[in-house]
């Protein structure tokens, strides 16, 4: 697996060597139980997944007084959702979002490291934490756009969300044309992480990406 | 195509190229390896049993990345997002005092030997 990736083998020994001597410490010490991390990771791969801010994004384009509130008060909004409990913690407290329309793109990045709405979203792609991608996006967010296959016309407005410790940004895309018989599941299912990070666009059905 | 591939640029050429595969590839894994996803629900757990506040280690893992890209290419390892993660998570242990750095030192040495 470490030669697939490409990084340095004895860095890898040496990274797997000094986690499972500090979870097996704090084990001893009785700071963790040796089910605590199993407990935590399945949390994140089970619950906290894109499912949440798919669910968000498809009601807010059924519902137009969710939609205006999920954007003034967003940790407000969804917890009037089914979503699974905790939502709240582990960050949830500082999400945000904002919508696109007409006009108007939102790009969410991370300049400083990786803040990412994992509630909503689960865990960022590993591109999201690539240096030259959080560079670019800061500095060149239009160029970079384009290179990924979202030229944006001259006249809309691009809004770049530099993600913090305090606001966890995430996208509510622009619905897509020709899914006026589609309900709240179907239209979930449209819905790509990317959209909800603002490097996609939702496309219709058939339509492609 | 997946992984946090060690790549020579850093954020200092702006036109360096994304991935082929940046920002398509939605299928790609969150961990490359165990340890990466071991240090990850590690560092969560901890703060959500309230042994620091989350933007205590989020500092470390800032620091540790802005130390990597001041660095030059020729000085630098290559880029790996978690090994700053573990990086931060060291660091924000022993600076709570959850645990002794000679201590912990000590038994990644004993670690490494198994």
């Amino acid at each position: 697996m470490t030669v697939e990736f490409g990084y340095p083998q004895e860095r890898e020994v040496r990274s797997g060597a000094r986690v499972s001597a500090l979870e097996a410490l704090l084990i001893e010490k009785g700071v963790i139980t040796d089910g605590t991390v199993d407990k935590v990771l399945r949390y994140f791969e089970t619950d906290m997944t894109p499912l949440n801010g798919q669910k968000i994004v498809a009601r807010a384009w059924t519902d137009p007084d969710f939609a205006a509130r999920v954007v003034d008060d967003t940790p407000a909004a969804i917890a009037d959702l089914d979503l699974p409990i905790g939502m709240a913690g582990a960050e949830g407290e500082h999400l945000q979002a904002v919508a696109n329309g007409p006009g108007v793109h939102n790009l969410v990045i991370c300049t400083l490291c990786s803040c990412f709405p994992w509630p909503v979203l689960g865990l960022p792609p590993y591109w999201y934490k690539d240096p030259t991608f959080r560079a670019r996006a800061a500095r060149e967010p239009r160029v970079v756009l384009e290179e990924i296959g979202i030229p944006l016309d001259p006249s809309t407005e691009l809004r770049v969300w530099d993600s913090s410790g305090h606001s966890r940004w995430f996208v509510i895309p622009e619905r897509p044309a020709g899914t006026e018989h589609l309900g709240e599941t179907e239209l979930a299912a449209l819905v790509t992480t990317e959209s909800m990070i603002g490097t996609a666009l939702v496309a219709a059905p058939g339509a492609g990406a | 195509m997946s992984g946090d591939h060690g790549h020579e640029h850093g954020p200092a050429d702006p036109t360096a190229p994304l991935h082929s595969s940046c920002v398509t590839d939605t299928d790609a894994p969150t961990f490359d390896a165990p340890w990466q996803r071991r240090a990850f629900g590690l560092a969560v757990a901890l703060s959500e049993f309230d042994h620091y506040p989350w933007e205590a280690f989020q500092q470390e893992l800032i620091g540790s990345i802005g130390s990597w890209e001041a660095g030059s290419d020729a000085e630098r390892s290559s880029w790996e997002y978690y090994t700053h993660w573990l990086a931060a998570l060291e660091k924000v242990v022993v600076a709570h005092g959850i645990v002794d750095e000679a201590e912990l030192a000590h038994r990644v040495a004993a670690t490494a030997r198994d």
